[in-house]
């Protein structure tokens, strides 16, 4: 569910909707939840000051409740 | 209401659309309230307005859809701003402390409004009731301060609060007659109550 939710916060703010990404992983204690956009758009889902990535981290956050959850923003061209 | 509509963030303008700092909304209300007049803009027209509301509800029903969270969600237009509402028993999640979550989505759905309009937009989402509570809290807040600031004749700060809040709470103290003003930065920034001369 959380990985719908970032998925659908993040395609809802960025040009290339298309090629947004999620993929979870699970980590010792809690996940990580790494977004991948288009190039173009990694500067708007960080924001000025990170301010949208803090956004998409506070909302995820709360979904998550206790569980610990990180959440990564990537450019789509970046391998990994 | 004395005060116009006025804010900094309307008056400064002409940002150039497309690049993650148009993101960077500014926060409302009162940066601007002493110093400019209202919106060089022009204010956009209700049909924009309910567009806004349309692109905001659909972003936080497909919210609501994935999360499995259950609430009814109503548009309106107060003033010139879109006001889309969500109503439903479990949201608080949606909320979280101080309202951090709720403005966090605020600020989303934004963003989601700018990308398909290419307009800033200073729509308000309000989930669960939380803003119009905070709303009445704060106008009597301030209604209160202003009494007591007129029986003492003695500048009153209050605490820290954000744009929206400290808007709230100069327009009820001009209501009751008195001046205010803000001090300090954000997030430390707060209404300083001014006795009548």
């Amino acid at each position: 569910m959380l990985e719908e939710a970032l998925e659908h916060l993040v395609r809802g703010i960025v040009d290339y909707p298309d090629d947004v990404r999620v993929a979870s992983r699970g980590l010792r204690r809690g996940r990580v939840l790494q977004v991948r956009v288009h190039p173009d758009d990694l500067g708007k889902v960080i924001g000025r000051g990170g301010r949208t990535a803090r956004a998409l981290r506070t909302v995820i956050g709360s979904l998550a409740g206790d569980s610990y959850v990180r959440v990564d923003l990537l450019d789509a061209s970046e391998a990994r | 209401m004395t005060h116009g509509e006025d804010t900094l963030s309307e008056s400064e303008e002409a940002v150039p659309v497309g690049v993650a700092d148009d993101a960077d909304e500014v926060d409302d209300a009162d940066a601007g309230i002493e110093d400019e007049p209202a919106a060089e803009r022009g204010a956009p027209d209700i049909a924009d307005l309910e567009l806004e509301g349309e692109i905001a509800a659909d972003y936080i029903e497909g919210l609501l859809d994935v999360a499995d969270l259950d609430g009814d969600i109503d548009m309106d237009v107060e003033g010139d701003r879109a006001v889309v509402s969500v109503v439903g028993a479990t949201l608080d999640e949606l909320v979280g402390d101080n309202g951090e979550v709720l403005d966090a989505l605020q600020e989303l759905t934004r963003l989601a409004v700018l990308r398909q309009t290419g307009n800033r937009t200073r729509l308000m989402l309000d989930i669960g009731g939380y803003r119009a509570e905070r709303r009445a809290e704060l106008t009597e807040l301030g209604t209160r301060v202003a009494d007591e600031v007129k029986r003492t004749g003695e500048a009153k700060a209050l605490a820290a609060m954000n744009a929206f809040e400290r808007k709230i709470v100069h327009d009820a103290i001009a209501a009751a007659g008195l001046r205010s003003e803000s001090e300090g930065m954000d997030p430390n920034r707060r209404v300083v109550v001014l006795p009548g001369s």
